[in-house]
């Protein structure tokens, strides 16, 4: 092997370190379930064993790898650059889901462990392209396909039908991500005549289609249901990684490309988009909230958190379109991922130990098993964050934006309300023991699973609450796409 | 390709193979979906000399999702050249009057200049994709058959790449390789969905 294909070799593996890592699953998986390797009984307990390490090898990976020149592979007119916000959400989503399978446990954590591996290895891929169609397009049929995978071996008409809705999603956003980038495409060519649509108003037209498929991916208000019905019915690794993990990487790419565009442009952009959607972000936090504090199914009630935390994307999307110049709204991208996951892994830890979804049954859970109710104490922390850091900054900044008393109101009272909504879950848990809590079988405390459930917990409340500082790193432009090529066809 | 020699034909027959692939029974609408992306995306990518390379890959996608997603023994001669069969098509069409509508508005509404820099454009591309536009949208939004809304899904995706073609030419070859798998991912998990549904209820 010469020098130069040395170094390609290793660029390839720097830049593709968590598809590599996805795709050895495919193989290493089916391998230790083989009866020849050992007892037939544990073969679901050795595949999880293996997800999990390979899940932690994924982020360590990525951590190691960075985003540096070193790890940009070019292949031709191909060139798959990584970039910092991805090798982070890789970095913390690693050792995440790894918590999350761990502690699920579960006939199907192998798979549910794949699942992880590879939406992680699609965020980073789709965020290593320049910004444009290709990368949304990948995230979205990611999505579909994972939502689909995390649905299967189990005939359940509910989760089939969740994955139904996201197919019907998928297909109306990719086509809206198609006419998005031929507005953004036709904005050089608008100065051939000044009788057609201005560069303003494709700018307008790439903004409005772009907030489109943001809201409909992150579950905002009106579009809610889908993020609702997934939460409730998917398993929680592919409702975190279809809801929550790849709607903020798409968030990050089109704040990017928002950013990119707008800044470009001298008029002022927004028109009546813009007071839409700082209503619909505030109102999103408001109704996420309140809806969260009134369900008694868990599944619901983490459903509508999501939809809730999704309103600071939202009103993140108002800032954007606002100031472009602004970093604030990435800073809030991660922090809320990373809340949602820490409430996914205590419904994991809730439903691996009790087996039950009604909050009503699920009394004095906190008191049995005080280990879990830290990660819900460790969500509550995330949430409210620590008073001055950067989060605290970004959330004024976002909200301010919207420039009216109401926008602020809303918003405060919808953020209150989602602390409340984590606070009466685990009042529901200081209770006095229902019968099916008191007579469930308590794993102590220094069990492995047990002591890594509190390291994550610490870990993701830390780097949520601003204690660990990960936004500076999240919050790079991604790279916009080279100037496009295809000039206008010839007047016939 | 001359405008008129083959895009003319091409267009028409993309219109009437995408609305029969909504509007279709079970194995007509497949078929008529392989003839619909096929001029789709004939039209798209303009073979002249050469194969290209991204035409090759969005029909081997397609297709052999297609061939996946179709149950066995589905493609049998004789039920081939039943469905194939001009009465059968145009009873077809007749059922559906709103579909027929929607194209034939599709295209003429595409042959008018819309408020874009599209001066340098193909008409009839852009016909042809608003027409499928227009036919895909509807059951992709309303539709409560799963193996249905996948294909309403890649006819209206066919029509905004159609769309966009007109104006900017063809997709580079990282989003053509991205959207071929995205359509092959549409119908297989479609296939996948519906098998499992159906599964479900007859449990």
């Amino acid at each position: 092997m010469t020098e130069a294909q040395g170094a390609l070799l290793l660029s390839a593996l720097r830049a593709l370190a968590p598809l590599a890592i996805a795709l050895l699953s495919l193989v290493a998986v089916p391998l230790v379930r083989l009866p020849r390797i050992a007892d037939p009984l544990h073969s679901a307990a050795r595949a999880r064993h293996l997800v999990v390490a390979l899940l932690l090898l994924s982020g360590g990976a990525a951590f190691v790898a960075g985003a540096g020149v070193s790890s940009t592979l070019s292949i031709g007119e191909l060139t798959i650059n990584p970039s910092q916000p991805g090798r982070l959400l890789v970095a913390l989503g690693g050792p995440i889901f790894a918590i999350i399978v761990a502690v699920g446990e579960g006939r199907r954590a192998g798979a549910m462990g794949q699942v992880a591996l590879f939406g992680l290895a699609v965020i980073d891929l789709a965020l290593a392209i320049p910004i444009g169609l290709a990368p949304i397009t990948l995230l979205l049929i990611g999505g579909t396909s994972l939502a689909a995978l995390a649905a299967g071996g189990k005939e359940d008409a509910e989760r089939a039908r969740a994955v139904f809705r996201d197919l019907r999603s998928a297909g109306v956003l990719i086509t809206l991500t198609v006419i998005a980038e031929l507005l953004r495409d036709s904005i050089p060519l608008s100065a051939t005549d000044p009788a057609y649509a201005t560069t303003a108003s494709l700018t307008a037209g790439v903004a409005l289609s772009l907030s489109l498929i943001v809201l409909a991916s992150v579950g905002a208000f009106p579009f809610h249901h889908r993020l609702v019905r997934i939460f409730d019915s998917l398993p929680i690794v592919g409702s975190l990684m279809v809801g929550v993990w790849i709607p903020a990487a798409i968030t990050l790419i089109i704040f990017s490309e928002l950013s990119l565009l707008i800044a470009a442009v001298n008029e002022p952009m927004g028109g009546a988009v813009l007071p839409i959607l700082v209503l619909t972000g505030a109102f999103t936090m408001l109704f996420g909230g309140v809806s969260a504090l009134l369900h008694d199914d868990v599944g619901e009630v983490l459903g509508f958190f999501a939809v809730g935390s999704s309103g600071w994307l939202v009103l993140g999307l108002a800032a954007v379109i606002t100031r472009p110049s602004t970093l604030a709204p990435h800073e809030l991208v991660i922090p809320a991922t990373l809340a949602i996951s820490l409430f996914g892994l205590w419904r994991a830890a809730i439903r691996r130990r009790y087996d039950l979804v009604s909050l009503q049954e699920l009394t004095g859970w906190a008191r049995h098993t005080s280990a879990i109710g830290v990660v819900l104490l460790g969500v509550a922390f995330a949430l409210v964050a620590l008073p001055g850091s950067a989060l605290w900054a970004a959330r004024v900044e976002v909200v301010g934006a919207g420039g009216n008393a109401i926008t602020y109101v809303a918003a405060l009272v919808g953020a209150v309300a989602l602390v409340a909504a984590v606070l009466r879950v685990l009042l529901v848990g200081l209770a006095q023991k229902s019968r099916d809590v008191q007579r469930t079988e308590v794993r102590r405390v220094t069990h492995p699973i047990t002591i890594a459930m509190l390291a994550g917990t610490v870990l993701i409340a830390g780097t949520a609450a601003g204690a660990i500082d990960v936004e500076s790193a999240a919050s790079e432009l991604l790279r916009p796409a080279p100037e496009s090529t295809a000039a206008p066809m010839e007047l016939p | 390709m001359s405008a008129f020699g083959l895009e003319l034909p091409l267009a028409a027959i993309a219109a009437l193979a995408s609305a029969l692939a909504v509007t279709s029974a079970r194995r007509g609408a497949w078929i008529a979906l392989i003839v619909a992306v096929t001029a789709v995306a004939l039209l798209e990518f303009h073979p002249t000399d050469s194969l290209p390379l991204n035409l090759v890959l969005r029909l081997a996608a397609i297709f052999g999702a297609i061939l996946v997603a179709l149950p066995p023994g589905l493609l049998t001669p004789r039920a081939l050249m039943s469905d194939l069969a001009p009465r059968r098509i145009a009873a077809t069409l007749a059922e559906h009057p709103v579909v027929v509508a929607t194209a034939l508005v599709g295209l003429l509404l595409g042959a008018s200049p819309l408020a874009l820099p599209i001066e340098g454009t193909s008409t009839l591309l852009r016909s042809a994709g608003v027409a499928l536009l227009l036919i895909g949208l509807p059951p992709l939004l309303t539709s409560r058959y799963v193996e249905a809304t996948a294909r309403a899904a890649v006819i209206t995706l066919s029509g905004a790449l159609l769309l966009r073609a007109a104006i900017l030419g063809p997709l580079d070859t990282l989003s053509s390789l991205v959207v071929a798998g995205g359509f092959a991912a549409l119908l297989l998990t479609g296939t996948a969905v519906a098998g499992q549904l159906t599964k479900a209820e007859e449990s």
